[in-house]
């Protein structure tokens, strides 16, 4: 169940739900004049708080480490293939969207945008 | 200073054969209070609370989605009342952010080592509202003993027979299980409690079955092996969640008193079948956990499984059908799909389908989870099954002279209640 470390470039420290310590795995890619940052859920390797629970608080925390304007990325959620023996554990990336109180909205991205994107 | 603990009633589920045990997480909390507090314990799944009892402070311990509105509302009750309310527990710590609306303060995390700041807090009038103590364990050697005493052991007889007591030797979990909470709540990180320190606690329970509550026991075999042969001695019967799938352990389990087993079935492998097997061969009974409506299967595979059930010759089975609790990778997944579509915690008691299954419409999986008890249950009924599996333990602890009769003062009585029999 550990995460492959092709699916990050640097392990991010975060303050999850009630300022838990946690960890997400972080790459980030310029292309095509965008910034897209990519979060990946670690599981046994994340102590604290899911990527996908912290949402808004996470995207905000990387923003203000790495001195990127929140509203000119494309915020990306990765929950990767683990090689689990349950199928359901298939690698996903949704784009991250969040509205005026911080809700997030999700859009799954289809197999194609995932290569033109990583490739 | 008298300090109310309150653990609330929720919903069972229909057609279900219907066992009050007495709770755990309120006794263990209660055991980590200052000894100058003095608590007064009420379980409402067995008794009625009386708002106007007299009391200082009032603790509202929630293990289950299914009991949180309820906790919400008798906090309210106490609150209309002048007292305040500190709720904890761990569906406190699942449904937090809401429970903050209903308390004076919430209590997250673990509660050894942490009450005399709450307590002292409390007598100042310095309540905080939030005592975060998620991620932050204490050290696993100050759990001590639960206090016990606090139950009302008679309200937790059915026709003059004790049921179990709960008891844990470790926490935390090393596995990530899809639909599970335990590593949010307790941690990634197996925390067995040191051996000598379970004994201690065993050696408070006079009851001679337990139902060991640890997630899996199966995570640290040389812990496990010490635990099993320390068990030996008490004599206790006992049901867990898993056991190391090892000879040596199982028969050191055995030996122990492992009287039955929660296994989880998820396919229908040879691999499982042996697993259920080999515990049958060391003596140990198997019900099977069933959890269906996951997104890899379909009407066909939920029915196939349920006929591989019926071949393997499960002792029980329990089915349950797939529940996005908060801070699971089910409920991020689901939630992200937009896939769930009810969120009354009420209704999260792993029987009714709240999300939009991935195979079938969320109506066809329910009729498949009805299906799935019917089916299984067809030749022989859940009571009679699980009274051939009393009669196991009955049998055994005849054997080793541990055996004691039903309290004949309490055989017309349920729960506390008085049985009502058909003329």
């Amino acid at each position: 169940m550990k995460v492959p470390e092709n699916y990050y470039s640097e392990i991010f420290d975060f303050k999850g739900q009630w300022e838990v310590p946690s960890k997400c795995g972080l790459k980030i890619i310029r292309k095509g004049g965008k910034t897209f940052v990519i979060v990946t859920e670690l599981y046994q390797d994340n102590p604290g708080t899911s990527v996908t629970a912290t949402g808004y608080n996470l995207a905000k925390q990387i923003c203000e480490k790495k001195d990127l304007p929140l509203s000119q990325i494309v915020y990306l959620e990765c929950t990767p293939d683990t090689n689990s023996v349950l199928s359901f554990y298939d690698e996903q990336y949704f784009e991250v969207t969040f509205n005026d109180t911080s809700k997030a909205n999700y859009r799954k991205l289809s197999k194609d945008e995932v290569r033109i994107l990583l490739n | 200073m008298k300090f109310k603990l309150i653990y609330p009633k929720w919903n069972k589920l229909p057609g279900q054969t219907t066992f009050n045990l007495p709770p755990h997480g309120p006794v263990v909390f209660a055991a980590a209070l200052p000894a100058d507090v003095q608590v007064s314990f009420t379980d409402e799944n067995v008794e009625a609370i009386n708002f106007d009892e007299a009391c200082d402070f009032v603790g509202i311990s929630m293990m289950l989605s299914t009991q949180v509105r309820r906790g919400w509302a008798i906090a309210d009750e106490f609150r209309r009342r002048g007292k305040k309310v500190i709720f904890g527990g761990i569906s406190t710590m699942l449904h937090a952010e809401e429970t903050t609306e209903y308390a004076d303060a919430v209590f997250l995390g673990e509660a050894e080592g942490r009450m005399e700041e709450v307590i002292n807090d409390f007598k100042n009038n310095t309540l905080k509202k939030i005592y975060n103590f998620m991620g932050k364990h204490p050290a696993i050697e100050t759990v001590g003993p639960a206090r016990r005493d606090l139950y009302n052991r008679d309200l937790y007889n059915h026709k003059g027979v004790q049921m179990v007591d709960l008891f844990h030797a470790s926490r935390g979990c090393r596995f990530s299980c899809y639909p599970c909470a335990v590593s949010y709540l307790g941690g990634r990180v197996f925390r067995p409690r040191p051996v000598e320190k379970v004994v201690e606690d065993l050696a408070t329970i006079e009851n001679n079955r337990l139902f060991v509550v640890d997630n899996s026991l199966a995570q640290d075999k040389e812990w496990e092996t010490q635990l099993f042969k320390e068990m030996i001695p008490f004599k206790k019967k006992w049901i867990s969640h898993t056991i190391e799938d090892d000879p040596k352990i199982l028969d050191l389990a055995a030996q122990a008193g492992a009287w039955y087993v929660y296994q989880a079935v998820y396919d229908t492998s040879d691999y499982i079948k042996e697993r259920i097997k080999r515990y049958h061969d060391y003596g140990i009974g198997v019900e099977g956990t069933i959890l269906l409506g996951l997104d890899n299967q379909n009407e066909d595979d939920i029915k196939r499984l349920i006929d591989f059930l019926l071949e393997i010759d499960l002792d029980l089975a329990e089915f349950t059908v797939m529940t996005p609790f908060p801070h699971t990778k089910a409920y991020d997944d689901l939630l992200r799909e937009n896939r769930i579509f009810n969120h009354d915690w009420n209704h999260y008691n792993a029987g009714q389908v709240v999300f939009h299954p991935k195979q079938m419409s969320a109506n066809k999986l329910q009729e498949l989870y009805d299906y799935a008890w019917t089916t299984f249950y067809a030749d022989e009924s859940q009571e009679s099954k699980m009274m051939r599996l009393f009669t196991k333990v009955v049998m055994r602890e005849m054997e080793d002279g541990t055996y004691r009769p039903r309290n004949r003062e309490l055989v017309n009585k349920s729960f506390g209640k008085e049985i009502i029999r058909k003329p």
